[in-house]
Parts: structure tokens; C-alpha cells; sequence
């Protein structure tokens, strides 16, 4: 696509999304597009370890849970204000990161992947099974809205916290626009191409796969945290190994290492099965299939595919 | 003391099945670098359908799992053609995300077909040993012979025939074993077909000493993975050690512990092998 339409694209994009809680009258689809616009940092995130650097880490649910129970517990035995708990619970998340990302780094390709799900695993265990800290089954209730009633601007309005997501969602996939157009950004591409080459030039590859890890589970954190308090109340059940492999998913649909790509991606994971009302276990048999196929006749995405279209469209005239 | 052995006698029926496991992936990881994380759950299916054929249609156990065994080897075979071999050239990445999605389909398929209830393959072997002080169980005695006799068949089949020798060779050198007329295009699909029937077995023996639950597959795919971590990756032997490590620590961990958190502690045991020796306990250096 050439650079102007690319960015007219774009800014439709951006105006649709920032019109779309004025042109939906259903309140149900504005709680779909505020889970939509969460899903879109988080899939970014995993698209900066799995799309650019290539390394695909089935722990993003995981990281998800902790940042969502971090904050509400920093909320509730702290004190701490909600604004400050969104902000540190990245932070807390990174730490966890730091942790298992050093062991896991250690291995490659598929073994990483089944380091980080073990590592999903024991997350998952941990948070249903600890239930002095996160009442297990049971879950956290009363999370709080950011803000306070003294404030212009009301979060218990779903219309305001739609905003509030969309301009965090906007800012994170902005972040990552960045990063991958930085230097380190280029590193992370080029440990996907040939990490052997990497080493070979004299750079510490696994500084960067470690930051990468890191970074993408500081998105899951937050989106985590963001998730907790819209939802006011979170039972660590959803952060299984399944939500991970939703958030492969968004990327591989929308295209992997394409920063439009998770955006679409995580609209169409959150969209799609609610249009397609099968049960639990059809629902698994047809994304699964959808992932097989999409890898095999599609592993560049929906956004792979426009390009190509587009770019057949244009040698024709 | 007596609790102590009981405990590793436990862990040796467990890890067993972590065994038959991680020997079907290692075969297939081994040979063709593929991680074929769909295994848990298609052996799995191996062991509800052994459990359908015994309590529904009234085979008589041995008989059921030859048939669950024998469509295993097609299920392979099917595995092979229709899911990685489309995806052999690409990337890594996308034979992997393949396994991901047909962990999920194979998952929706065992539900669907089988229910959410938990199942428990009928034997009449309620008989127990007793040596010392210590019990085992007939039907765990049988399921550690059987084991063991499984991966003595897989080794010298690997080993002494024309096959295995064929196996090797495109593993070792994928050129050099086409120009030596190895047919490199149905290699895959015997190892497939080889690694799914040992999973079968693996799931017969969880629906035997355990029982089969809906999701229980990933679980236990991603133990089989952690004992070929631990034990050294594509190699028979480690897969071998790391399974049985896994299986008594896992045991240990239950009976001294906390068996909430036994899966958490084996998982532990693989993080610390990765820090210390990232090749696995008897993995090659590299």
C-alpha cells in the first residue's frame, strides 16, 4: 500500500473507532467493544514476542491474571488510588515477567512455548489455589471505577470508560508502532530472521528476547488491570491456558508483525463468537480449525491478505 | 520409611504414563522437529474410545484397546497428511501454531463426543500386592510392566529394523537419507503413526489408573514436554528419565506437600534443571 492511503486507512480507522459508542445503540456491542479495545493491547503485546521476535508465549493470560489481581489488591490493601494501581500493575507484572522470562529464554522455538504455558500453568494453579490472597473460585468483588464522583467525568458510564480504553488501547498500539520502528525494534525482527546471525555480530540476543517477553507482559498486565476494573469483579478462572491461546489468535487472524494486525484480530476474537452461538466444545473445534487453516493457506493474516489484494488490484491498472 | 516407598511406587505407576507421553513426542520431535502438542489430547481421545468400546459395546478390555491402538496408527497417518504436512516447509512457528489449533479441535471433538463427565476404563484387577509393608495394586504393576515393555519394543525397533534405520537417517541427514532412496515422504507418516498409538497406551493407562477428564490432555502434554526438557530433547533415554523424575517428584510433592500444588512443584523442578543445565539431565551439550 502506498505510505498516503496507508495513513488514510489508518485515520479511518481511528475516527470509526472514536464514532462507533455514538453509532451503537445496542449496550451489549459497547460491552463488546470495551472488551474488544482490551484485547487490542493485549494482543499487541503478544504480537511484539510472537509476531516481530518470534518467539510465541502462551503465557499472556496468565500475565493477564496477575496484573487484574495486583491492582485490585493493591486497591484493597493499600489503599492505593485506582489511577496509581493501573499504572503500577504493569510494573508488578514485569517483575513476574523478569522471573520466568530468564528460565524460559534459556530454550527456543517450541520448547519456549511450552516453558511459557507451563509457566501459564502454574499461574493458573496458583491464583485459583491461594485463596487467602485471591478468595481462589470465588473471586474479587468490589474493584473499583478509576476516578471519583468529584470528577467531570464519570467511569461508571460505559460510554466514558469506552473512551478511556480507546485512548489507552490507542497509546499502546502507538508504543509499539515505536518500538518496532526503533533500533531495538529492528533487533527483535532480526532475532526472528536468524538468531545465530544476531550472535554472530557481536549483539546479546537474549537482552532483547528478554525485554521483548517483558514488555509484551507488562501490555498483559495492563490490559489485565484495565480488564479488573471495568468488570469490578474477577475470578482468576478466566485466566487459563485458553485466553492465551485467544490472544495467539487474534494475532495469527489479523496478521502477525503487522502493527493493524492484533487490532483486527482482537475485534474478531471478541466479535466472532458472538455471532457464531455454538456451544463451548463446537466453538473449540472451529477456532481450532480456523487457527490450522489460517496458518496454512493464511499465515499472513487478514491484513497480509488486503496487502496482496491490494497490491494485485494496483499492477492490474 | 513405608510411606516413603509407597510414594515412589506411586510415582513409577504416574510417571509411567509421562513416559508413554513424552516417548511419542520425542519421536516425532526428534525425527521431524515437529512439537506435536495436539498428543495429550489425541491420546486422550485413544483412551475414551477404549473406555466406550469396554463399557458401552462390551469388548473385552484387551481387545478394545487393540482397536483403540490400531485406529491411533490412523489417526496418525491422518494427523500427518492433513494437518503439518502442508506446513513442512514454512517456518517453525506455523507447525506449531497448526498443534495449537488441532489441540483445540481435537479437545471440542473429545467433548462433543464424549461428554464433559470424567471416565474411568472398567478393569477387574482388584487385586494387591503386598511386599514389605509396601501395596501395589495389580493394575499398576501391570501398567509399570507394560510401560517398560513398551519402551524396550520402541528402542529396538528404533534400533535393529529397516524402518528405525530409515528413521534415524532422516533425522540425522534428511538430504543424505533421499539420495540413500530413503522414501522421506512416508517417514512422517510412520513416525506419526508410531507416536499416536503409544499415546493411545498412555491414555488407556490414564483411564485405567487415573481417570479422563475434558482438558486433561493439555495437561498432561505439557508434563510430556517438561520431561523431555528435563530429560534432554529427541533423545529415548531422556524422555524416559525425565518422565519417571517427574512422576516420583510429582508423588513426593503429594504426599509431603500439598497435592494442589504437585503439578507446581514438577514444573518447578523443570525450571531449575533449565538454569542449571539448559541441555536437559542427559542431553548433549550444545
Amino acid at each position: 500500500m502506498t505510505f498516503r492511503i496507508k495513513y488514510i486507512v489508518y485515520a479511518a480507522a481511528v475516527a470509526l473507532l472514536i464514532a462507533l459508542p455514538q453509532i451503537i445503540t445496542v449496550k451489549y456491542y459497547l460491552h463488546l467493544s470495551i472488551l474488544a479495545l482490551i484485547w487490542v493491547i493485549m494482543a499487541q503485546g503478544q504480537n511484539l514476542i510472537q509476531g516481530y521476535t518470534g518467539y510465541v508465549s502462551i503465557v499472556g493470560a496468565g500475565f493477564m491474571g496477575i496484573g487484574a489481581i495486583s491492582t485490585a489488591l493493591m486497591g484493597i490493601h493499600f489503599d492505593l488510588p485506582v489511577w496509581l494501581t493501573i499504572i503500577l500493575a504493569p510494573c508488578v507484572t514485569a517483575l513476574f515477567a523478569l522471573a520466568a522470562g530468564y528460565p524460559s529464554l534459556r530454550v527456543k522455538g517450541h520448547y519456549f512455548a511450552i516453558v511459557t504455558l507451563a509457566f501459564n500453568l502454574v499461574i493458573f494453579i496458583v491464583l485459583m489455589h491461594w485463596a487467602s490472597l485471591t478468595q481462589g473460585e470465588a473471586g474479587i468483588t468490589g474493584i473499583p471505577k478509576p476516578a471519583g464522583r468529584d470528577f467531570i467525568v464519570n467511569f461508571r458510564d460505559r460510554e466514558v470508560y469506552y473512551y478511556f480504553v480507546f485512548i489507552v488501547a490507542a497509546l499502546a498500539t502507538t508504543l509499539a508502532a515505536l518500538l518496532v520502528r526503533s533500533r531495538v525494534g529492528k533487533t527483535m525482527m532480526a532475532i526472528k530472521q536468524n538468531e545465530d546471525l544476531v550472535g554472530a555480530i557481536g549483539v546479546a540476543a537474549w537482552k532483547y528476547k528478554l525485554f521483548a517477553f517483558v514488555i509484551s507482559a507488562m501490555y498483559a498486565g495492563l490490559a489485565g488491570a484495565i480488564y479488573a476494573h471495568y468488570q469490578s469483579f474477577i475470578n482468576p478462572e478466566i485466566f487459563g491456558v485458553a485466553q492465551s491461546l485467544d490472544a495467539i489468535l487474534a494475532v495469527i487472524v489479523g496478521g502477525s508483525g503487522t502493527i493493524p494486525g492484533p487490532v483486527i484480530g482482537a475485534f474478531v476474537v471478541v466479535f466472532l463468537p458472538e455471532y457464531l452461538r455454538f456451544d463451548d466444545s463446537f466453538r473449540l473445534i472451529l477456532y481450532g480449525l480456523m487457527l490450522v487453516l489460517l496458518t496454512i493457506f493464511m499465515p499472513r493474516g487478514i491484513v497480509g491478505v488486503t496487502q496482496d489484494l491490494w497490491a494485485g488490484l494496483r499492477s492490474k491498472r | 520409611m513405608i510411606e516413603f516407598f509407597q510414594q515412589i511406587i506411586n510415582g513409577l505407576a504416574i510417571g509411567g504414563i509421562y513416559v508413554l507421553i513424552a516417548l511419542g513426542l520425542t519421536t516425532v520431535f526428534g525425527i521431524l522437529g515437529i512439537a506435536h502438542f495436539a498428543h495429550g489430547s489425541v491420546s486422550m481421545f485413544g483412551g475414551y474410545l477404549t473406555f466406550v468400546l469396554v463399557s458401552v459395546q462390551g469388548f473385552p478390555l484387551l481387545l478394545a484397546i487393540l482397536v483403540a491402538i490400531v485406529v491411533g496408527l490412523g489417526l496418525g497417518v491422518l494427523i500427518e497428511l492433513l494437518a503439518y504436512r502442508p506446513v513442512r516447509k514454512a517456518s517453525h512457528i506455523n507447525a506449531f501454531i497448526v498443534a495449537l489449533g488441532l489441540t483445540m479441535m481435537v479437545e471440542g471433538i473429545n467433548l462433543e463426543l464424549f461428554g464433559h463427565e470424567q471416565v474411568v476404563i472398567p478393569t477387574n484387577m482388584s487385586h494387591v500386592f503386598n511386599i514389605g509393608g509396601v501395596t501395589i495394586p495389580e493394575l499398576r504393576l501391570y501398567a509399570i510392566i507394560a510401560a517398560v515393555g513398551l519402551i524396550i519394543a520402541m528402542t529396538i525397533f528404533v534400533a535393529k529394523t529397516k524402518t528405525g534405520q530409515a528413521i534415524r537417517a532422516v533425522a540425522e541427514n534428511r538430504d543424505a537419507a533421499i539420495l540413500m532412496g530413503v522414501n522421506v515422504n512416508t517417514i512422517p507418516l510412520v513416525v506419526f503413526a508410531i507416536s499416536t498409538a503409544l499415546g493411545v497406551c498412555a491414555g488407556v493407562r490414564v483411564g485405567s489408573l487415573l481417570a479422563i477428564a475434558p482438558g486433561q490432555g493439555e495437561g498432561l502434554v505439557v508434563i510430556g514436554f517438561a520431561a523431555l526438557i528435563l530429560g534432554g530433547l529427541g533423545s529415548i533415554p531422556g524422555a524416559v528419565v525425565g518422565g519417571m523424575v517427574l512422576g516420583v517428584t510429582e508423588a513426593l510433592a503429594a504426599g509431603y506437600i500439598s497435592s494442589a500444588y504437585k503439578d507446581v512443584i514438577a514444573f518447578a523442578v523443570m525450571i531449575l534443571v533449565l538454569l542449571v543445565r539448559p541441555e536437559g539431565l542427559l542431553g548433549k551439550a550444545r
